[in-house]
């Protein structure tokens, strides 16, 4: 789930395990998808966001697609799953976690008339894609509008564990306000934990005792939000629109739209033209996978009108949010000005970037 | 500084009022002589079954007696198995927390991340409002705490039915010759523990993060484990050892806050090498058998008495 695919970042030092040749895939018999998950479904995050993806691909199909939750991240409980549906006539399986990488990129070796997709995995193959989405774009959009509305200069964004894919969107987030307010400062806070509401909780209140009046959550409890709705501070939420846990105080959520990515890549591979990307589909809020939940009640209209010209920017190409001058929390360089991060580099991120407060836990 | 240190003082009974209530209904049960591993179950169904009352329109008050009692139910099974057919303690308290964890996610599969309002603290009621910050913060379950705190220890150490109680745990079969029902006493103490457990559980949902998610209690019934050895099964050092944990717990995100270079991982495992620590201690000075009640986790059969 959630936890091993922000792992990923952690792990990854080359992104994506490469696929031979470019022959279009075909599948033998009629499509029938079955899509598997390392949780509930139902967890208000990461597998819900996936799996309304699901459920718009199937009414886009006008097809039932089979649902597996609750399938632990190891080879030998994943290939059960896998076989049972294999035998069962199934040739279109989803995965959703990076836990799943190896023991799907087995079984598609084993399995070559199916076809297989993985979210937030690593592998790629013939028959196999790995997807995932630039989610530090939406975030420096998220960051921009927190910074503009910030009356303190002081932000606060929590999350889970400091690995790759969760420090992009911090250090994205971070640069989004910077570009708002140059001198503002993010306060940014680890919990150690994927699924901990109390917590959560807890971590926001501590961000917002330090001065911050805008706060942000790159997890999904909705006690995080309600913090700041009690204070009042902003709030931002992630994965799902979450204004319903902050309805005065929301700003906007990070959401993701992967029927944007599914319904059109299924739709391929039923066609019979669907060639796997070699290094796994990446893509941004050009792509409409991953982007802001309408506004909240309190954004101001100018507010509004610079994070739809900076989107714009982004989609357009123009605007790169790991552009140089890229400077680390203790002013050392990442990035020269006039450059831009290199892709390989985005997974390995371990440093925050300057402006922020917060410690980042030494890897080694 | 003084700003700094107020609003974790403010915020640290939050973090320990859950760990003193379950550890206080674990020290009940293990004085018993009954091997307890099952609080982090039983918490999670308290958590699942108070959200859900609550969500389901009614008081949090409401919410945290049907979590208490929902604990209960389930340490009672739990009891029913260890102390009527005799199973092992160990292995049928891990098979109540998988039990438990499994129940909580079945039941409460459709209420996950949907926020209610819950118990309020007392600066957010109209009575507390200019409560100064280290009171407001409060909320009536932590004062309960409290009482819960004294109680549990003036009936263990100076009540008749606490010391058939102890009586239980350290010789079970003198017990029974002093005509005390072992078994009676070790069901009554298992459903205390499960419904301080069950408690403990919604206070997380209903007081604290006033929202569910499956497998929110997030490791804190093992937290509660710990804690009770590293008291030495005692009432007032389950305070003090709650105020500790709690304390560290509340301080990690706080220093990343200010930007101060903690080792996190290292905070994060504090707790558990503290009770290590303890533990290793009191063998040392051979106190360990003194400390822990003599008969715990070992099974009582009549027929065995000597």
């Amino acid at each position: 789930m959630i936890a091993s695919m922000l792992r990923a970042g952690a792990v990854l030092a080359l992104p994506f395990l490469a696929a031979g040749s470019a022959q279009a895939f075909e599948l033998k018999a009629p499509p029938k998808i079955a899509f598997i998950y390392a949780t509930t479904v139902k967890d208000g995050g990461w597998n819900e966001a996936i799996d309304q993806g699901r459920e718009a691909l199937a009414d886009e199909l006008h097809t039932k697609i089979a649902v597996a939750e609750n399938i632990p991240e190891d080879a030998t409980s994943l290939r059960n799953a896998i076989d049972l549906y294999v035998k069962r006539g199934y040739n279109i399986i989803v995965g959703t976690t990076y836990g799943y990488s190896e023991a799907m990129a087995e079984a598609a070796k084993a399995y070559p008339d199916v076809a297989f997709f993985n979210a937030s995995g690593v592998n790629n193959s013939d028959n196999m894609e790995s997807f995932y989405a630039r989610t530090y774009q939406a975030w420096y959009l998220a960051g921009m509008a927190a910074g503009d509305m910030s009356k303190t200069g002081k932000v606060g964004i929590l999350a889970g564990f400091p690995v790759g894919v969760v420090n992009w969107d911090l250090n994205g987030f971070a640069r989004g306000v910077q570009a708002a307010k140059p001198d503002a400062q993010t306060i940014a806070v680890f919990t150690n934990s994927w699924w901990d509401p109390v917590k959560e909780g807890q971590v926001a209140e501590a961000i917002l005792d330090q001065g911050a009046d805008e706060l942000a959550t790159n997890l999904s409890a909705a006690s995080a939000l309600n913090a700041a709705e009690k204070r009042p501070a902003g709030a931002i939420g992630y994965q799902l629109d979450m204004s319903a846990a902050a309805p005065k105080q929301i700003i906007t959520s990070v959401v993701f739209h992967w029927d944007k990515y599914l319904v059109p890549r299924i739709k391929e591979v039923i066609a019979g033209t669907w060639k796997p990307e070699p290094y796994g589909w990446f893509e941004g809020l050009s792509s409409g996978v991953v982007g802001l939940a309408p506004w909240g009640p309190n954004v101001p209209e100018s507010t509004k009108e610079k994070v739809a010209a900076a989107e714009k920017q982004i989609i357009d190409g123009d605007l790169k949010v790991y552009a140089g001058p890229v400077l680390r929390q203790d002013g050392t360089e990442v990035v020269p000005a006039g450059k831009v991060l290199p892709e390989e580099d985005l997974w390995t991120m371990d440093y925050f970037v300057k402006g922020v407060i917060g410690t980042m836990p030494k890897t080694q | 500084m003084s700003g700094f240190l107020l609003s974790w003082a403010a915020t640290v009974p939050d973090y320990a009022a859950p760990l003193l209530i379950a550890a206080l209904g674990l020290v009940i049960c293990e004085k018993a002589g009954v091997l307890n591993l099952a609080p982090e179950g039983v918490m999670a169904v308290g958590a699942m079954t108070g959200a859900l009352v609550v969500m389901g329109g009614q008081g949090p008050w409401t919410g945290l007696a049907v979590g208490a009692l929902a604990g209960m139910a389930l340490s009672l099974c739990f009891g029913l198995a260890v102390v009527v057919f005799r199973a092992d303690q160990t292995l049928t308290g891990l098979a109540t927390v998988a039990a438990g964890l499994g129940l909580s996610g079945l039941f409460g599969r459709d209420a996950v991340q949907k926020p209610f309002t819950g118990l309020p603290r007392f600066g957010e009621t109209g009575w507390g409002a200019d409560l100064p910050r280290l009171l407001g913060q409060q909320n009536a379950v932590i004062v309960l705490a409290l009482v819960l705190m004294v109680a549990v220890g003036l009936w263990l150490g100076r009540s008749r039915a606490g010391l058939r109680l102890r009586a239980v745990g350290e010789d079970p079969a003198a017990a029974d010759v002093a005509g005390v029902n072992v078994q009676r006493v070790q069901l009554l103490a298992i459903a205390a523990s499960g419904l301080l457990g069950g408690l403990a559980g919604a206070y997380l949902s209903v007081v604290s993060a006033q929202v569910w998610v499956e497998g929110m209690i997030a490791g804190r019934g093992w937290i509660v484990v710990a804690l009770v050895i590293f008291a030495g099964w005692r009432p007032g050092m389950v305070l003090v050892g709650a105020l500790l944990f709690g304390g560290a717990e509340a301080l990690m995100p706080r220093l990343q806050a200010v930007g101060v270079a903690f080792p996190v991982y290292i905070g994060a495992m504090l707790p558990y090498a503290l009770t290590l620590v303890v533990f290793v201690v009191a063998m040392l000075r051979q106190r360990g058998a003194d400390v822990a009640p003599a008969a715990l986790g070992r099974v009582f059969l009549r027929q065995d008495r000597h």
